[in-house]
């Protein structure tokens, strides 16, 4: 087989590896596997960096001892002798090892990243659904139930009386009562996006959806809790 | 992050706050709201049924300054116009005119969003 040939081959098998610059040998993501050096920060997924499929249920312990050994390899300190650009790259390493562990290690900004991979902005979803009913001439279809912003819309009103008069015996009952379900409901939303994550993970691309589904309304659940507790002082 | 004066004149003086009768022929009622920042806003609307013309207009929102400054306005503008012309306000309209900067422009999506949902309210009732 000719040497192109022997290339091609290897890039197919390994298509996450390239050529060390320093030792001509095929490295792993972040080390050569033959000479050890560091290589270049190059652009990639948080879950790639740390070597991960594209799935939400992850090993958190896994998880943090990978970070911490990156960590400690890639330290820029450990790099103080080394050439320049070996310099560079670690820092640039350790910034992207920094953000991808922040982000995968919680589980609302994981879901929220790998929605953004899919191409899916929870920032933007509102304004873009306006754009389309606009253009349609239809109604928006609003991101949560009607119910739930009737209700966001009660509590908050019960909330500004609250702040603005004396929190009566009576009031009070009523906030720590809410304050105990919205607890609860925030729990099984988390338990009802674990599901979710399974459905993600078998394979089921239309979870994305039911994703940013339990997304918004715990944002609104969480935001309530918030200012209930606040106000409950 | 600093706010426009025009944000500011509308959050320290809103206008047009209150409720008016859900239950009325001629009132429309729009509740929205934005997932990514928790806002809820109620925005509504009373029409002469003679000449579709919107003769008053009350919000009562709770969230952030921008979006306190974006439905203020909304009432604002909405008065005097007729539902079909009402329609026709966008929230690059209110963006303009707020300064909002780029993080706060689902503040006025909520806005038109509101609009729109209490005209459609009044259509449903007056269909």
């Amino acid at each position: 087989m000719s040497e192109t040939g022997t290339q091609l081959k290897v890039l197919q098998t390994r298509p996450n590896q390239h050529k060390c610059w320093s030792c001509g040998d095929m490295r792993a993501e972040h080390f050569c596997g033959e000479c050890g050096h560091v290589q270049p920060a190059l652009p990639t997924d948080f879950f790639s960096f740390f070597g991960l499929p594209r799935r939400l249920e992850l090993d958190e312990a896994k998880l943090e001892d990978a970070f911490y050994t990156l960590s400690r390899k890639l330290h820029p300190d450990m790099y103080s002798q080394a050439s320049q650009r070996e310099q560079l790259w670690s820092l640039e390493k350790t910034s992207q090892l920094n953000d991808a562990y922040r982000t995968l290690r919680d589980e609302i900004a994981r879901t929220e990243y790998l929605l953004s991979l899919e191409g899916i902005q929870m920032e933007e979803q509102s304004k873009v659904a306006t754009e389309q009913a606009r253009a349609l001439g239809v109604e928006k279809k609003q991101t949560v139930p009607p119910e739930f912003l009737e209700e966001a819309f009660e509590l908050n009103m019960l909330l500004e009386e609250a702040r603005m008069g004396e929190v009566d015996d009576d009031v009070r009952e009523q906030l720590d009562a809410t304050e105990n379900s919205l607890t609860a409901r925030l729990k099984g939303l988390r338990d009802e996006l674990h599901k979710v994550w399974q459905r993600w993970d078998a394979g089921d691309v239309s979870a994305t959806g039911a994703m940013v589904d339990v997304l918004n309304r715990r944002s609104y659940l969480r935001n309530l809790l918030r200012d209930v507790q606040e106000v409950l002082g | 992050m600093a706010y426009s004066d025009k944000v500011l004149d509308h959050y320290t003086n809103p206008r047009n706050v209150g409720t008016m009768d859900k239950g009325s022929a001629e009132v429309g009622t729009g509740l929205v709201g934005a997932p990514e920042c928790g806002d809820v806003m109620k925005l509504q609307i009373r029409v002469n049924p003679e000449t579709n013309v919107i003769e008053d207009a009350k919000f009562k929102t709770f969230g952030c300054g921008s979006a306190i400054a974006s439905s203020s306005l909304a009432t604002e503008w909405v008065k005097g116009k007729t539902v079909d012309e009402a329609l026709q306000i966008k929230n690059t309209d209110i963006v303009k005119e707020l300064s909002l900067p780029p993080v706060k422009i689902h503040c006025s999506v909520l806005a038109e969003d509101a609009i729109r949902a209490a005209i459609s309210d009044w259509k449903k009732k007056n269909g």
